[in-house]
This record gives C-alpha cells, sequence and structure tokens, in this order.
C-alpha cells in the first residue's frame, strides 16, 4: 500500500554557536493515510517543527528517508512542495498584498494550472469567507481575518497533503475552533492532514491518530482508543504524560 | 519554460509588493524625479536674488580730494547709477568704523606717487596719483564696491592716457606692448559636456546605491523580519528562480532609479542653462550624444547589477530592517569613494581604473558623454563587471545553500560566514545545514 506520507528513520543534527552539535530529530517513523488528520503531539523543543521542516523540504535531514505522495523529500523538493501546503506561525502573509492578491500568488507559484487560478481563488475567497474584505492589503487586516488568508493560501493549489505547524499559537477561542472546522472539511474532501500541536484538547478533538514526539523521537502512535489502551490512561494529557516520563525514565514504550 | 514562468511571477509580485512601499517609491523614483528640478530651482532662485540683489544695491563709495587735472573721474564715477558717491569722511579711524559697520561701502583717496614709483615722470609726472582703497573684505557689498570703483578707474585711466597721446600725437596702440589672444576651441556643448561628464556620473552611483539599498535590504532581511521568508521556501518552485526574481528585482529597481536620476538631471539643467544663458550667445546644449546613449545604459544597468548583488548578498545575513541597514551602509560608503576620485577631471582612464569595479563605469560614462570612446577599456570594464557580477552570484547560491542561513537561524556575519563555510577556517561546512 503507498500512503501519502512515508518517514523512516528521519533525523536532524545541526550545529549551534552555542550549543555545540544538537540533535533536533532522532530517528523519527509514520505513515499518513488519505483522508485522516495526524497529530503530532509534543512539547516545545520535542522536534516538531524540524520534522514538519524536513517534510516540507525546508530543511534537508541528516538521516533517514521521507516521501510525500511519491516524490522523495530530498531529490524531489519541487515535486514534493507543489504536494503540500505548509502553515505554522512562522509563514506570515506579505502586508502589502490584497487577500486576493495573496492567494492568487500563491496559487501561481506552486503551479496551479494558470486557466483555472481565478475560478481557484474566488471559490476560496468565497468558501473561507474573505469576500468582504478580498480587495483590502493584509496589514489592515484583522488576526482572525489573516488567519483566514493564510488558510487559503496555504490550500491555494489543491495539494493532497496539508501540514498545520501549531496553527492556533496566538489564535483567540473563537478563531481557534473555526480552524478546527476548517481543517475537518479537509479531511472530508480527502486530504491528509498532518497536525502538530502540544495542546492536549486540539489534538483529543481533531486527530484520527496521534504521534507523542519527545526529544527528538516518537514514543506513541496511534487512535486515541489504541493509546488508551497502551497506556491504561484515559486522557491525552494523561497518556502523554505516561510516555514522556517513560522516556525519560529511559524504559520508552509503544 | 515554468522556471521563467515562475520567475515572472515572483518578479512581478515583488515589483507590486515594492511599489506600495512608501520609502521604496520616494527613494528609488520619486526622489529623482522631484530633487533635481527642485534643487535647481532653488539654486537658480538663489542665484537670480543673490544676482538681482547685487545689481540693485547701490556701492555707497566716500572719495577725498581728486588729484589737480583729474576731476573728471569725478563724473566718471557719477555716470555709473550703481554709484553712490557720498560725503568724504576726514578721520581714517571713522572711515573704517564706518566701513565696518556698514554704513560706507568703500572709501577712496587720492596720494601722491613716489618718485621712484612713477614709470611716465617725463610725460605725466605732476599729475600722477595713487588711490587708497578701503573696504571690507568679508562684507559681498563691500567687494563689490571695490569692483564697481576698480572698473571705473581702469575705464578713466584708458580713456585718460588715449587723450594725453593724442595730445602729444603718440598713437595709442604705441602705449602697449603685449597683446593677448585667447581662443578657447571648446565650443559650448562640449563645455557643457564637459560639465556633465564630471557630474553625471557621481550622481548617478550615488543615486544607483541610494536606490538599490531599500529594496536589497526590503527582499531580504525584510522577508525575514515580516515572517515571508520561509511561506517563500514552502513554494513549489525552484529555490534558484525566488533569487533570480529577487535579484532582477532589486537591479530593475537600481537601474529605474540610476536611469530617472540621469534623465532628470539632464532635463533640469536644461531649463536652468537656458535660463541662465539667455541673451548669451547659443549653443548650450544640454544632452547627451546619442551615440553614448547605449553605452550610458550599459554602464548603468552593469552598474545596477554589481551594486543589487552587493547589497542582497550583505542583507540577507540580517533578520531585521535595521540589522540590514548597518550590514549594508559600509559597502554604500565603499560605493562613494570612487566619487572623491571623479571630482578630478584629469582621473585617466587606464587599464587599471577600467579593472576597478564602479570607477571604470563611472569612467566609461564620463568619457562617453564627451563623445571618447577607448574600445580597449570599454571592453574591459565589461569583462570586469561582468565577472565581478559573476562571483557575486556564485557567492550568492554558495550563501542560499546554508538551510540554517536560509532559516536565519545563521547568527554570523558575511566575513564570518566566508571564513568558516567558504574557506574552511575553523568548522567545516558539513552539509547538514544545507537546504534542499
Amino acid at each position: 500500500m503507498s500512503w501519502p506520507v512515508e518517514v523512516k528513520e528521519f533525523a536532524k543534527t545541526f550545529y549551534d554557536e552555542a550549543r555545540g552539535e544538537v540533535h533536533a530529530v532522532k530517528g523519527v517513523d509514520f505513515e499518513c493515510r488519505a483522508g485522516e488528520v495526524f497529530g503530532l503531539l509534543g512539547a516545545n523543543g520535542a522536534g516538531k517543527t524540524t520534522t514538519l521542516r524536513m517534510l516540507s523540504t525546508v530543511l534537508r535531514p541528516t538521516g533517514g528517508s521521507a516521501r510525500v505522495c511519491g516524490h522523495d523529500v530530498v531529490e524531489e523538493g519541487e515535486a514534493v512542495r507543489r504536494s503540500l501546503g505548509f502553515y505554522s506561525a512562522s509563514t506570515a502573509l506579505y502586508p502589502r498584498l490584497t487577500a486576493r492578491e495573496t492567494v492568487e500568488f500563491f496559487a501561481r507559484i506552486n503551479q496551479y494550472p494558470s486557466e483555472r487560478v481565478h475560478e481557484r481563488v474566488e471559490y476560496l475567497i468565497d468558501r473561507l469567507g474573505i469576500r468582504p474584505y478580498a480587495d483590502a492589503r493584509v496589514d489592515k487586516l484583522s488576526s482572525g481575518m489573516k488567519q483566514k488568508v493564510s488558510i487559503a493560501r496555504t490550500v491555494a493549489h489543491d495539494p493532497p497533503l496539508l501540514i498545520f505547524d501549531e496553527p492556533t499559537v496566538g489564535l483567540d477561542v473563537l478563531n481557534a475552533l473555526e480552524l478546527q472546522e476548517v481543517i475537518r472539511e479537509f479531511r472530508a474532501q480527502g486530504k491528509t492532514v498532518i497536525f502538530s500541536t502540544h495542546i492536549m484538547s486540539e489534538a483529543e478533538k481533531l486527530c484520527d491518530r496521534i504521534a507523542i514526539l519527545h526529544d527528538g523521537r516518537i514514543h506513541a502512535s496511534g487512535t486515541l482508543e489504541e493509546l488508551r489502551a497502551y497506556s491504561g490512561a484515559h486522557y491525552l494529557e494523561d497518556i502523554f504524560v505516561h510516555y514522556v516520563t517513560a522516556a525519560q525514565d529511559g524504559e520508552g514504550g509503544e | 519554460m515554468s522556471d521563467w514562468r515562475d520567475v515572472r511571477v515572483l518578479y512581478l509580485h515583488e515589483l507590486r509588493s515594492a511599489l506600495r512601499e512608501r520609502n521604496i517609491v520616494v527613494y528609488g523614483i520619486l526622489l529623482p524625479i522631484i530633487f533635481y528640478p527642485l534643487l535647481l530651482y532653488i539654486v537658480y532662485t538663489g542665484v537670480s536674488l543673490a544676482i538681482g540683489r547685487e545689481a540693485k544695491d547701490r556701492s555707497r563709495i566716500s572719495i577725498g580730494e581728486l588729484p589737480a587735472g583729474h576731476e573728471t573721474l569725478k563724473d566718471e564715477m557719477a555716470r555709473d547709477r550703481r554709484i553712490e558717491i557720498i560725503a568724504a569722511r576726514n578721520a581714517a579711524g571713522d572711515v573704517e568704523e564706518e566701513i565696518r559697520q556698514g554704513r560706507l561701502d568703500l572709501h577712496v583717496e587720492f596720494l601722491p606717487v613716489e618718485r621712484g614709483v612713477s614709470l611716465a615722470r617725463d610725460v605725466v609726472a605732476s599729475r600722477d596719483f595713487k588711490a587708497k582703497l578701503t573696504y571690507d573684505k568679508s562684507r559681498d557689498r563691500s567687494s563689490t564696491a571695490r569692483d564697481r570703483f576698480t572698473v571705473t578707474l581702469d575705464r578713466y585711466r584708458e580713456f585718460y592716457l588715449e587723450e594725453e597721446a593724442s595730445r602729444r600725437g603718440i598713437p595709442p596702440a604705441r602705449f602697449q606692448m603685449l597683446w593677448t589672444e585667447m581662443r578657447n576651441v571648446a565650443t559650448n556643448v562640449q563645455m557643457v559636456r564637459y560639465f556633465l561628464g564630471l557630474l553625471l556620473p557621481t550622481f548617478l552611483i550615488l543615486m544607483v546605491s541610494v536606490g538599490t539599498m531599500y529594496p536589497a535590504i526590503d527582499s531580504t532581511a525584510g522577508e525575514r523580519e515580516k515572517a515571508t521568508w520561509e511561506t517563500l521556501m514552502t513554494t513549489a518552485t525552484p529555490r534558484r528562480n525566488i533569487i533570480v526574481a529577487k535579484y532582477l528585482y532589486v537591479s530593475t529597481m537600481a537601474v529605474s532609479s540610476g536611469v530617472l536620476n540621469i534623465t532628470a538631471m539632464l532635463v533640469s539643467f536644461r531649463q536652468l542653462i537656458v535660463s541662465l544663458a539667455a541673451g548669451a550667445e547659443s549653443g548650450f546644449d544640454v544632452s547627451i550624444p546619442l551615440g553614448a546613449v547605449p553605452v550610458v545604459l550599459l554602464c548603468t544597468v552593469l552598474l545596477a547589477l554589481f551594486v543589487a548583488a552587493g547589497m542582497m548578498i550583505l542583507a540577507s545575513f540580517t533578520r531585521t530592517f535595521k540589522e540590514g541597514q548597518a550590514m549594508v551602509t559600509p559597502f554604500y560608503m565603499l560605493t562613494m569613494v570612487p566619487v572623491l576620485f571623479l571630482q578630478s577631471p584629469d582621473l585617466a582612464f587606464t587599464p587599471a581604473m577600467a579593472l576597478t569595479p564602479i570607477v571604470n563605469v563611472a569612467l566609461v560614462f564620463r568619457e562617453a558623454i564627451s563623445g571618447v570612446y577607448h574600445w580597449r577599456l570599454i571592453g574591459l570594464t565589461l569583462l570586469s563587471e561582468v565577472v565581478c557580477v559573476a562571483l557575486c552570484m556564485k557567492l550568492a547560491a554558495a550563501i542560499l545553500r546554508q538551510g540554517d542561513f536560509m532559516l536565519g537561524g545563521y547568527s554570523g556575519n558575511f566575513f564570518k560566514f566566508v571564513r568558516h563555510r567558504l574557506l574552511g577556517g575553523g568548522r567545516k561546512p558539513s552539509g547538514r545545514e544545507d537546504g534542499i
């Protein structure tokens, strides 16, 4: 069976002027299915962002391999990027473009067929409720409006894989809930969604399968029910603490 | 094909974004368009006012007792409407104080000539005199009074000598022992072009640098500061397309700044020269010879490409606009060094100069305006500039292969980077930082 996302022994070591060699990711394995939300759950510094940056080809892995929609992330960077949309707190919008120009630019630069760009842009503007401010410059928009435009630019080229790296950081409750709703819609459309977070409730409500990442390694992965069964805990918070504590004690677990 | 399509999309995106940024529009477009006409208007108005005031102000001159036989000198002075003869002062101390206080511009005292000084003792010795002028050189009006009186006195002297010669039956020409004849082979057009050749390259360098600075920082450090860099890095286009588009965009802004600058300068100067030369002999043509236009354009493009590459490389080591400005400013100052040398009209265009970036372009430009083309040196200049730009591109490509650099994680500066990552000093580049 071919998975939309296959990650094997993914690793990243980098050099930090102050800390010397840092092993940010130490061999991560996971697969994602089409039409599922796969959660990467971990504390700050666990290696979630580094893993997702490697998967989205922003960073080159120092070990292991990964394929996105059949394309190798090292050898076929452009094809991989064409197959995914990457959303994170560090991927901001161009303040001097309007919302419409932003979506159009990302559709074009991600090689969405030229003749269908206009149609796609208008569809997203309507679908995400952007129309009232579609021609306003991004720097004039509220954070909630910007979030919608960011989602629109992420999916502008209609990729099969969507990566959301801690997308609700800095959002208020209502906007965070709205984002979750949009992600569910993407899942319903058959897209693969990788969702990284350190907020347990989000992962619990949204993710079909969850991987617990700690200190650059995945210590458990499965559906919430499977994790409950493995750990003997009911709440995700307790499950997470169980695996992290076990990892710190050197026991590990699956 | 899709590469150029992507570059076009990115390039238009950069331009659109830039043209909505006030600072870029002001420094890159409005400044060249408005600056020169405004500057020259101010200069013209200032000069006109100064000339007008000077013409309007009458020189207040007091004169002592005229020597015998020279009473008509006073009439000669009275004929000049710009001179006002006012009552003579007696005490020398009073006169000086009056002049210092600005109530008097010049005092003229007529003294007898000592015996040894008179050259024509046998002819007019008894009527010789020496004019002693007291004035304040620190005041324009006093200096003007001195000049006006001197002109009147010279005219009177000539008239007096001619009359004396005539009375004694000597032809006036016999008073002359030395004649000077001057002939400037340069036409007015050539003279104007000579001055343009001194002025335009200087302003070209200045304005290309000013016009490049903001876009170069904005498209590199600015992207990091706005957190749009990573957004761009996750797009499906190859990274080289992003760099090519940004480079083209910054170069476009640099070229447009240079071209607008030269055009605005020429138009403004034309107006100024026409106004100042009104009534003077014709032939003041403020323009670049048509044949020089391709060379001038080529120079502008080469200069822009080099300055854009240099500034972009340096600015890309920074994470905020302010850091970018601090990093790029030394390079900007460096580009200004040739400007100092260009102030010397005798700076020769030698092979060594042709190999020196920026100076070479300015010298080609200067010569082309005057209609001089040293093709071998122009060829060397092209070669030198192309090599410089190619080296910059190679350096930029090496820099952009570094993953931590791409993500803004690299904390060193340009020189540290060259030492450690490119020259292999200290820690070797392991490829672990490589982006894809």
